[in-house]
């Protein structure tokens, strides 16, 4: 297992480098500089010698090579630069949001389950019935509907035919706030949950079915074992195995996917950070912001393994396959 | 199956979920006598003599204040200063400053922070935005302590106008000296900046050693909803109870709201289709002016914001706009437009490429799309290139364009307005990207005429020049919008979007 | 020895599409599919009600009508026929981009699969450098680095799923260029790369194809969503993100601008799953009892 993880580790170095060297290029390849959309059309009342030092202030004068070993050296020292447009560094403004889409993905997580794994038990259960046809037309339109659409028709319909809006305020953190702070959250966590709570329970209705036709199951049920301690007690814990992983997965693509969530809901998290940086053309932050997620995600990729392999006996990352 | 008790479990959590969901507060969390507002976009920075973005002006006019301002009526009114004179011959401009004023650090406004401010924005190093606007000033001093003089390199009316920017704001010279005006913002205005979370919450205090009257509330939390459709919400749920809105479709829709209460205010930007003249064909006069007269301006308001604008020539302000009658072509003429086109030989028509800026304004794309279809009557094919705004920034500053949607801004001389397009000189000729000897002399004669009859005959001719030379096809003028609830009381905006008058304001929950 | 798998296969899709049109899912999503590409190949080829980009200002924002069958939006533009071609346009980035993506992605996966060795471990670190990123931020920063537009989309949504062929194809041709026939193949001396077209692909073929399906419906949403943030399609040319993204702000006074669109999106993306999970039930026997 050790051995296993080392390697891994190790493996990240070079994703992580690539994407380094790939968010540098890319973000220098889009039109439009830092000072325009900073300034404006009034950026053409400077005279070249006042663009000159501005280009120097940003360090924008160098070689893009030089440039991006300076930025690598000092991120390697945790310096990921400083946002100009907000006045602190790169690595302080993450780690101020971050909280916000993490709590937002938590809670997008837990209403899914919340939704999917009951319907998807009651379906599997009940297969083929007019249960089981209502839970998948659920879950189909679960997954049929894209964010912005919910979203959207979440606030159009709270705000136009009920006179109230959740994001509107401040957002307030738990530790201020903790029923506010859920208020806040619950409408952009619904929307973000409602297509993952589809997939949940698609997954747990397969799983579920797939370990009901087990021998061992059978065997349960043959010693004369209340049903409902067959279900919850050896079928459900069996089933959820697959759920984790997806639960895995989907946090990984929440906490950097959340783009457009914040964006419809205002929340200052992650997503919004990155797209306003993208806008504005703050390279040291949307370099900071990318590097931040894509580490997030192999992270969270591995230790989505790592538990897999700690809920599942049947495999094991040291015997060679 | 399950359990009784674990039923139950679920529907407790059914039910707490539900109610997280619909208790929401209805009153604005701000409560009390601070003012709640909310905005679509933020300030951009702190130092009033670098920024120019509208956001941010806005913001600072509340913070800082020039030595003069405009009031309600777009005069020339005191601010710091409390009058001043021209010599004669419009080259020394003597100012009488107001006294007992203090900074919001709690020390002294005297002349000294003036010239230190004066000298900050000439000093090329501040790469302030507008200090093209203040180049005459040759010397200052300071014969006591509220006393400046402005001796002018040459005659200079306009100037006085140019001075109740807040790109002119009065800076303490310890801040100067220092500080760093972009990191602390230390203003004499009306509310003081306690915090900036730039994308969410500016925070502001009632400055309670003010010289004027007011502030009337505690303070004002300004927070940062980018979606106007959100705001709109929030203003109807009661979270918030003040908005500034500048989408028109938006502001449009709380017309009949008996809830909320819409202020529109003329503003003195316009709306416009500016041609480069020195493209081909847009170089010849007859392609412009065909293009001119097959505009349906009135058509453009109507679909672009649902009728909420106002026909304009050249000049927005009231004091000196022309009726549009009277200039080339206003009332579409296809018939005309056709011969036009004949008479330079293009009947035949050509391809037009427009750009256009993401969102900037809200109904730009939407003018774009109708102004398609117009020119499509005379066998303009406009092709529409959508740009994400700091690209259209970069191509309209390189004058890498034929022809542009854009929303520019006003001022109230239309001197200080057109001087950075319309002359030999001027800074921004490649994007006007026309200039004749008419327009050069008649903005010169501006400049310098102290007489305003004389100054308006001036400028009336330069809008009847501009018109039928058609360098730009000058649409429309809008709105901002402002709205608030019922019991916000005392709001009187100005056309240059100042939220300076919210010192006003007063709250009767 | 093995069957010959060429045979094999081609008798075993035979019966796919009978098959698939007896699939409950597959039925509803094959209907729902080509319901969509026929209103979108009338909307390409110009067949709609109105031209969609003809303006009628004095009939702007009425209501679904005789006239305007679903209403018009705010330039008196018809929105069935909007909707018609809203659709191709969607089409035409989602199948060709997914195109793209599955060609370069099925190479460099099998190619990478059967070669293995250093080769095989370059190509999947590169790969790996594209699963860094959650899909839709990776798909909207090409965008932004390429410029918005129609053709871009395509080209971003086409780079974000080539990794994914890639891997989906990589699998299969692991385990396959081990098999008896391979080895035999390559014993009678038949060129590599008829190895790898001839008898390797075909067996990889039904993950390949399921995961086709699945990426129509992403990409339908992805377009959609990147064309509502102001990045996809541009306008005047329709799409039904943009559209529905340009009803925000009329949705009070209009409601059938959103509502339509919004209902496109929906049965576009339920038609190409659908489909896709029909397809797995008929191609993969492991799943198709459930």
């Amino acid at each position: 297992m050790l051995r296993y993880l080392t390697q891994r580790i190790i493996a990240f170095v070079p994703t992580l480098l690539g994407v380094a060297i790939l968010v540098f290029l890319a973000i220098r390849l889009v039109p439009g500089d830092q000072i325009t959309a900073m300034l404006g059309t009034e950026a053409g009342m400077l005279t070249q010698e006042q663009r000159e030092s501005l280009e120097e202030y940003f360090g924008l004068d160098k070689p893009v090579t030089e440039q991006f070993f300076a930025w690598m050296g000092n991120a390697l020292q945790g310096n990921f630069g400083y946002s100009v447009r907000h006045g602190k560094p790169v690595l302080s403004l993450i780690l101020e949001r971050f909280p916000v889409t993490l709590e937002l993905a938590f809670l997008s997580v837990i209403i899914a389950l919340a939704i999917g794994i009951p319907i998807g038990v009651l379906s599997a259960i009940h297969h083929n019935s007019p249960i089981d046809l209502f839970g998948r037309v659920i879950s189909m339109l679960g997954l049929a509907v894209p964010n912005f659409l919910l979203g959207t028709l979440i606030i159009y319909v709270l705000s136009v035919y009920f006179g109230v809006l959740p994001n509107s305020g401040n957002y307030v953190e738990f530790t201020e706030d903790p029923v506010l702070n859920l208020q806040q959250l619950f409408y952009p966590a619904l929307t973000m949950g409602f297509s993952f709570a589809a997939s949940v329970m698609r997954m747990t209705r397969s799983a579920m079915l797939e370990v009901l036709n087990e021998d061992y199951i059978r065997t349960a049920r043959s010693k004369g074992l209340h049903e409902r301690t067959v279900v919850m007690g050896h079928a459900l814990r069996n089933a959820l195995i697959p759920v984790v992983t997806l639960i895995g997965v989907e946090m990984g693509y929440l906490l950097g996917g959340a783009v457009i969530t914040e964006q419809i809901f205002s929340l200052p998290g992650i997503g919004r950070l990155t797209v306003n940086a993208i806008s504005q053309r703050e390279y040291a932050l949307v370099q900071g912001v990318t590097l931040f997620i894509a580490l997030n995600f192999v992270v969270i990729n591995l230790a989505v393994d790592v538990i897999y392999a700690a809920i599942d006996p049947r495999i094991s990352y040291d015997s060679k396959s | 199956m399950l359990s009784s008790r674990k039923r139950q479990a679920l529907l407790a959590f059914a039910l707490i979920l539900a109610l997280l969901g619909t208790s929401l507060p209805t009153m604005a969390q701000g409560g009390g006598n601070t003012l709640v507002m909310a905005r679509a976009i933020d300030a951009t920075g702190l130092d009033p003599h670098t920024q120019t973005a509208f956001a941010s002006l806005a913001l600072l006019r509340m913070i800082y204040e020039p030595l003069v301002m405009t009031d309600h009526e777009m005069n020339i009114a005191p601010a710091l200063a409390t009058s001043w004179e021209f010599s004669d011959d419009a080259t020394v401009l003597t100012f009488h400053l107001r006294e007992g004023v203090k900074f919001h650090d709690g020390s002294d406004f005297t002349a000294e922070d003036v010239i230190a401010s004066y000298e900050r924005i000439l000093d090329e190093e501040t790469a302030s935005a507008a200090r093209t606007n203040y180049l005459s000033i040759d010397t200052m001093e300071a014969p006591d302590d509220y006393t400046v003089v402005f001796n002018l390199s040459r005659p200079d009316v306009p100037l006085l106008s140019a001075m109740t920017s807040i790109n002119a704001a009065i800076l303490p010279s310890e801040l100067i000296e220092n500080g760093d005006p972009a990191a602390e913002a230390i203003g004499t205005g009306p509310f003081k900046l306690e915090s900036w979370t730039p994308e969410e919450t500016t925070i502001l205090s009632a400055n309670a050693d003010w010289w004027g009257d007011g502030p009337n509330v505690d303070g004002v939390e300004i927070r940062i909803i980018p979606d106007e459709a959100s705001i709109l919400a929030a203003l109807r749920a009661g979270t918030i109870d003040f908005a500034m809105l500048n989408d028109p479709l938006v502001a449009t829709l709380l017309v009949d709201d008996p809830t909320v209460t819409l202020v529109r205010t003329p503003t003195l930007s316009y709306h416009v289709l500016q041609l480069r003249a020195a493209r081909e064909p847009l170089d010849m006069l007859q392609v412009r002016q065909a293009i001119a007269c097959a505009i349906d301006r009135q058509e453009i308001i109507d679909s672009a914001t649902l009728g909420e604008g106002r026909v304009t020539g050249p000049l927005t302000m009231a004091s000196f706009a022309l009726p549009p009658e009277e200039l080339f072509c206003y009332e579409r003429d296809v018939e005309r437009a056709r011969e036009l086109m004949a008479a330079a030989g293009m009947e035949d028509g050509f391809t037009l490429h427009v750009m256009v800026a993401n969102a900037e304004p809200p109904t730009a794309l939407s003018e774009a799309q109708a102004i398609q279809a117009q020119l499509a009557d005379i066998n303009i094919n406009v092709e529409i290139e959508p740009l994400e705004l700091s690209v259209y920034v970069d191509r309209w500053l390189a004058g890498d364009f034929e022809a542009a949607v854009a929303l520019n801004g006003g001022r109230t001389d239309p001197y200080t307005m057109y001087a950075r397009y319309w002359q030999w000189d001027a800074r921004f000729h490649r994007v006007a990207g026309y200039i004749d000897d008419t327009l050069d002399s008649l903005m010169a004669q501006g400049r310098e005429e102290t007489d305003p009859d004389a100054r308006y005959e001036i400028f009336a001719e330069f809008q009847r020049h501009l018109a039928e030379k058609a360098p730009w096809v000058w649409l429309y003028t809008g709105f901002t919008y402002t709205a608030h609830q019922p019991y916000v009381t005392g709001w009187e905006p100005v056309a240059n979007d100042s939220l300076y008058f919210l010192h006003e304001v007063q709250l009767e929950r | 020895m093995t069957a010959n798998p060429e045979t094999l296969t081609l008798h075993r899709q035979q019966g796919v599409v009978r098959r698939l049109l007896r699939n409950y899912s597959g039925l509803v999503g094959s209907i729902l599919i080509l319901l969509f590409a026929i209103t979108g190949l009338l909307g390409a080829a110009g067949m709609t009600p109105y031209p969609p980009l003809e303006q009628h200002p004095r009939d702007r924002l009425t209501g679904p009508s005789a006239q305007y069958w679903l209403g018009t939006d705010l330039f008196g533009r018809d929105l069935t026929s909007r909707l018609m071609k809203g659709g191709a346009n969607s089409l035409k980035v989602a199948v060709l981009s997914v195109a793209i993506a599955t060609f370069f992605g099925t190479i460099i996966g099998i190619t990478s699969g059967y070669l293995g060795g250093f080769f095989d471990n370059l190509i999947m670190r590169v790969m790996d450098i594209f699963f860094a990123f959650p899909s839709i931020l990776l798909a909207l920063l090409i965008v932004v680095v390429l410029g918005p537009g129609l053709n871009n989309t395509i080209l971003a949504i086409a780079i974000v799923y080539t990794p994914i062929f890639a891997r989906v194809a990589r699998g299969p041709v692991l385990s396959l260029k081990e098999m008896e026939f391979v080895t035999a193949a390559r014993c009678l001396g038949i060129r590599q790369w008829r190895i790898l077209f001839r008898h390797i692909l075909p067996n990889a073929m039904a993950p390949l194809i399921v995961q086709v399906s699945l990426a129509l419906s992403w990409s339908l949403i992805t377009e959609a969503g990147l064309s509502f943030l102001g990045l996809g399609t541009q306008p005047p040319e329709p799409s039904w993100g943009l559209m529905l993204s340009e009803s925000r702000a009329l949705a009070e006074i209009a409601p059938w601008l959103m509502f339509f669109p919004g209902l496109a999106i929906m049965l576009g993306v339920l038609g190409f799953n659908l489909l896709g999970d029909g397809l797995r039930d008929v191609l993969d026997p492991r799943m198709a009892r459930r």
